[in-house]
């Protein structure tokens, strides 16, 4: 139930660590402490979304790269 | 009737359909929707909030698309399901969703910020109240811009109801519906609640609450 999603969440998170911190929406590197986010896709929770400050600010749509889904 | 409850004398029925599409399977019969006046925008739009708007009123009012009401409760509800349930903050400075966010922290598990927010809430942890959450709902953008500023400021996402005069400034995911009526508000966090459960296993995947939307309205 929630464990199982709670362990592949982490499992992403760790894999994803040793990749480049990219905005999703804008595609530029997030600077450390620059105060942006990352989640799982809300939709399919498959791929990791990631939003600098700026984009997060201005509502600069992301799409998942697994889904398609179209936020915030 | 009060301003909040703002009914919607249209008779077209607020729902987009795709091509060749008949019927368009929600959560609730449509007219619960309709009843509760989800679908009630304000005489304002955001260009944030326009993709959720389904027609404007002759008389200036927006109306939202009930079709992506239903479709976002359903994601925000996956979205909130992968989370520990103690860890979702689910906050309303606005009085008609203290009972809505209480209720759903009581069948979620999830920690509830009802009333004034006291800065600092999520980012100093020398306050006796000071929480740290893995996300953040709201249900208002513009009444709890401290809460969201805080969430940005820690880095978590933020879901938030958004009604079609909010700015989603540091908004994630947006549910758009009227955060303003007491009715909508129940039935929003209502179906919210019962959804996560779903997406959980705790109730199948058609189960539903024991209480109704209406045991979750605010009092007058
Ligand atoms: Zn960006
Ligand atoms: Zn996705």
């Amino acid at each position: 139930m929630a464990s199982k999603y709670m362990l592949s969440t982490l499992n992403i998170s760790i894999s994803e660590a040793a990749t480049p911190p990219i905005c999703s929406s804008c595609h530029r590197l997030m600077e450390p402490g620059e105060h942006g986010v990352e989640f799982l896709c809300p939709n399919c929770g498959k791929a990791v979304i990631r939003r600098c400050k700026r984009c997060r600010q201005l509502g600069v749509p992301y799409v998942c790269p697994n889904c398609g889904f179209r936020g915030p | 009737m009060s301003e909040e409850e703002k009914p919607d004398t249209g008779e077209e029925k607020p729902i987009s359909m795709l091509p060749g599409e008949k019927v368009v399977e929600l959560l609730i019969p449509l007219e619960d929707y309709l009843t509760a006046g989800v679908h009630i925008g304000t005489h304002i739009c955001t260009k944030f909030m326009e993709p959720f708007v389904y027609r404007v009123r002759s008389d200036g009012l927006y109306i939202l698309d009930a079709r992506k009401i239903d479709e976002r409760v359903r994601v925000a509800a996956k979205f909130l399901a992968r989370y520990e349930p103690s860890k979702i903050a689910v906050v309303s400075v606005r009085q008609y969703g203290f009972r809505p966010v209480t209720k759903m922290c009581e069948y979620v598990g999830c920690k509830p910020f009802t009333g004034r927010f006291i800065p600092g809430t999520f980012t100093n942890p020398s306050l006796a109240w000071y929480f740290e959450p893995d996300v953040v709902v709201v249900t208002d953008p513009r009444a709890d811009a401290q809460a969201i500023k805080e969430a940005a400021e820690v880095g978590v996402p933020v879901v938030a109801f958004a009604d079609t005069d909010n700015k989603t400034e540091f908004v994630d995911l947006v549910i758009p519906g009227n955060n303003k009526g007491r009715k909508s508000l129940a039935l929003l966090y209502w179906l919210l609640t019962r959804q996560i459960l779903r997406e959980r296993g705790v109730i199948p995947p058609n189960g539903d609450l024991p209480e109704k939307p209406a045991d979750f309205e605010t009092k007058l």
